[in-house]
């Protein structure tokens, strides 16, 4: 990291503010230390507390300016319509997240003719942000449909707060409460499991007996591998966010359960950052879900993840459609300029479209 | 001893001649007091649709119908006054020629008054007239930008804010900041702690709003010595404020507001529209914790460009700016039909057009004056006039009447226009 030159500190302590110049070394640029001076003011003045505004202020700039992320200094990040709560232990939502996952939302509506119910799965949720936008977006644009989306995470810190996530946005209305929308049309549940874990699929096919068939499984799992996690992320995520979250376990109890499994697979090699796709394509093949969604680390793993799908079991080759999409996937769709916009590619002898803008950032698959 | 001090025969004479040329008056500002027959005809064609219409809908409500009826029944009021002054004045004049002399001296005296009762029936019948801008019933955008130049107009674009933020809590107005830039250039402030302002748009959430600002869109321009000069020379610099209208946030079923609507001045089609988020270093994803949410949207037709930071969310922030982007898109189309069919009418509307580039108003600090160049009102009490108090009322009130005049003078050269064009078909034939 460059060294900021003391002029711009200067600057900031000048033009904008004293805290303004506390910021800057997390924020690296005056605009945005402007901003984020003025969103923990807006925080400060919004919620309610004993202790002096003033002071509460300078404690959060304090804070920042130590290179601890802002949405776990301000406690929430914006996601969608919703407000997500974050606290240190679980990952923090990304905006790439936001866009995908409303591009999906809106693919969803699009079904032609509308689903009697939808039944959606979510491994490695996290904050839950991912089944808390979809639901709002699909109780827009399927009012009385059944849904029913759970969500599944190894942390119990991200399952606490996957459900307080739940009941946050239903205080402020941005969900509606359980009871008024008679509980047997949508179900959201968080449990904690291990996605390696043997009982896995048994458990999920026990415990959704009655939906029938999935209609999408997506998922955010750990893709950073060992060595990109020391040399290509951002200092705020490496020394704040949780390691559990970013970077697959290296291949043992969970990897050694996968041998026994999937032994045709494992004799190839695979890069470190992979293993988690390995299980998602195992448990979709057992699965079967209508679409699966999952977000990956940058055009090359994308590539691998295609490849991975050729090389697995006769489940997933069902799925007619494979699409990369990019940072941005809805910067081509809703314009009418689209087809110039959608590119082709040839991987592993399979067509690929790819949708949007910015890099490669997750692998669409669909029977529909 | 003589009131006045001994003055020359000839200064004595002259000084007479002044006095009675003085008291003429030679031109008038007011509208005439005489209604134009095109405009006439027009009025009682509009009035024999609207007995029309609330026959109809004595006998089966019909909502379009009924909407209908409520626009021009100010038209048919008002045209019921005038026939009522007017016969009245006839009456009046009959009485006149009588042979009382007492009723002579009765009639002459009611005439003045059914006179100027006359006069103003016939102006409310032009207003009446006059259509509804097509905006006028929304809240409007007030974008106050400062013109070419140093830090000086920077600071006077800080306190028109002001004024009118503090105009509108007056009023009691409902506003919103929907942005509010600091310039990057220094840090120093004006006289009155006025921050050196890049951009600022101001939203008036009143219905109405954009007709009660519409008069403020122009150049703003401010004569003072600025705090930063040290020789005491007076300064001229400009601001710019547009006043745009507001695309409400929830749909309404009005046609002017639905933009989903290809018809629409505020329809933008998606595909004409460039949206940029300002990317992260590196390889974004997981690898990043950005909080940068920035949304710079491009109408690449036009080549307009919004970009917006001010929340969090980004999700919100790309709504801020489609919101402005229709605004901005729906004000340059506005302008530019009303461009062309003052091109098609004759000259002598040629000033009356608002657009960016007149100077409207000028603030002049030494003088303590107001002046709008429009309605020519000269108010003196800047300080009260910044302070967004009466005196700013009084001059935006001016404005409004002049804007008004404008209006009808608009209307009956139209009308006159047309009636001369279908009376040369006529002719024709």
């Amino acid at each position: 990291m460059p060294r900021l030159p003391p002029s711009l500190f200067w600057r900031a302590r000048r033009e904008i503010s004293p805290m303004a110049a506390q910021l800057l070394p997390a924020c690296r640029d005056l605009q945005s230390a402007a901003n984020e001076l003025r969103w923990i003011r807006e925080h400060v003045q919004d919620t309610k507390s004993p202790i002096p505004a003033g002071l509460r202020v300078w404690q959060l700039v304090e804070k920042r300016g130590r290179g601890i992320p802002l949405q776990y200094v301000l406690g929430t990040q914006p996601f969608g319509d919703l407000e997500i709560k974050c606290r240190p232990g679980v990952l923090i939502p990304r905006p790439e997240t936001e866009a995908y996952t409303l591009h999906l939302a809106s693919l969803l509506s699009q079904d032609q003719p509308p689903p009697s119910s939808l039944s959606i799965l979510d491994l490695c949720t996290g904050t839950g942000c991912i089944p808390l936008l979809l639901l709002q977006s699909l109780l827009a644009s399927h009012p009385g449909t059944p849904i029913s989306l759970h969500g599944i995470d190894i942390s119990p810190h991200a399952i606490n707060l996957a459900r307080a996530n739940h009941a946050h946005n239903i205080s402020l209305h941005h969900l509606p409460p359980p009871s008024s929308s008679s509980p047997s049309t949508t179900r959201l549940t968080f449990s904690q499991l291990d996605i390696f874990s043997p009982s896995l699929i048994p458990h999920l096919l026990q415990s959704q007996p009655q939906i029938g068939e999935l209609d999408l499984l997506v998922s955010n799992p750990p893709y950073i591998s060992p060595t990109e996690f020391i040399h290509s992320t951002a200092r705020a995520v490496r020394n704040h966010e949780p390691r559990l979250a970013l970077v697959p376990p290296p291949s043992t109890g969970g990897g050694s359960q996968q041998q026994q499994q999937q032994g045709g697979i494992t004799t190839e090699f695979h890069h470190p950052a992979d293993i988690f796709y390995t299980r998602l394509l195992e448990i979709a093949a057992t699965l079967k879900p209508k679409r699966v969604l999952m977000e990956v680390g940058g055009w090359e793993q994308a590539v691998r993840v295609i490849r991975l799908l050729e090389g697995s079991s006769s489940g997933v080759k069902g799925y007619g459609t494979v699409e990369i999409w990019r940072d941005e996937p809805a910067a081509s769709f809703s314009s009418s300029l689209g087809t110039i916009k959608e590119e082709k590619v040839v991987v592993g002898g399979r067509e690929v479209v790819v949708r949007g803008e910015g890099r490669g950032r997750a692998v669409y698959l669909s029977r529909v | 001893m003589l009131a006045a001090p001994w003055v020359c025969r000839s200064c004595a004479r002259s000084l007479r001649r002044v006095g009675i040329s003085q008291l003429i008056r030679r031109a008038s500002t007011e509208a005439p007091a005489r209604l134009p027959p095109a405009l006439l005809e027009r009025a009682r064609k509009l009035t024999a649709e609207h007995d029309q219409l609330s026959t109809a809908l004595e006998n089966d409500f019909d909502a379009k119908k009924a909407k209908r009826a409520g626009e021009i029944s100010r038209v048919a009021d008002a045209l019921k006054q005038f026939e009522n002054a007017k016969a009245a004045v006839g009456e009046l004049q009959g009485l006149l020629e009588s042979d009382d002399a007492e009723m002579r001296e009765l009639a002459r005296d009611d005439l003045e008054a059914t006179n100027t009762q006359l006069a103003d029936s016939s102006h409310s019948l032009s207003v009446a007239l006059t259509p509804k801008h097509p905006f006028a019933d929304m809240p409007c955008l007030l974008e106050i930008r400062p013109g070419p130049g140093g830090t000086e107009g920077r600071f006077f674009a800080d306190t028109l804010f002001h004024m009118y933020q503090t105009y509108c809590a007056n009023k009691g107005y409902r506003t919103r900041v929907v942005q509010y830039e600091a310039s990057d250039s220094d840090g120093q402030t004006g006289s009155e702690g006025e921050i050196a302002l890049q951009e600022a748009v101001l939203e008036v959430q009143e219905a109405g709003a954009y007709a009660l600002f519409r008069g403020e869109a122009g150049m703003h321009r401010v004569q003072r010595v600025p705090a930063t000069e040290k020789s005491g020379r007076t300064h001229t610099s400009a601001v710019a404020v547009w006043v745009l209208p507001s695309f409400p946030e929830n749909g309404t079923s009005e046609s002017e507001a639905d933009w989903e609507n290809p018809e629409s001045d505020f329809y933008l089609d998606p595909a004409e529209v460039r949206c940029e988020t300002m990317r992260a270093r590196g390889a974004g994803g997981q690898h990043v914790n950005k909080t940068e949410s920035a949304i710079r949207l491009t109408h690449i037709p036009t080549g307009t460009t919004v970009s917006m930071q001010d929340s969090r969310s980004q999700q919100r922030n790309r709504e801020t700016a489609w919101r402005l982007m229709r605004s901005r898109i729906a004000q340059q189309r506005r302008e530019a039909r009303e461009e062309t069919s003052r091109q098609l009418r004759s000259s002598v509307l040629a000033n009356s057009q608002i657009t960016r580039g007149d100077k409207i108003r000028t603030y002049q600090y030494q003088q303590d004056r107001c002046t709008d160049h429009r309605s020519g009102l000269d108010a003196h009490n800047l300080p009260d006039v910044l302070r967004g108090g009466e005196t700013l009322g009084r001059i935006m009130d001016s404005v409004q009447t002049w804007l008004v005049n404008k209006d009808i003078q608009a209307l009956i050269a139209d009308e006159e226009a047309a009636a001369a064009v279908s009376s040369k078909k006529e002719g024709k034939k």
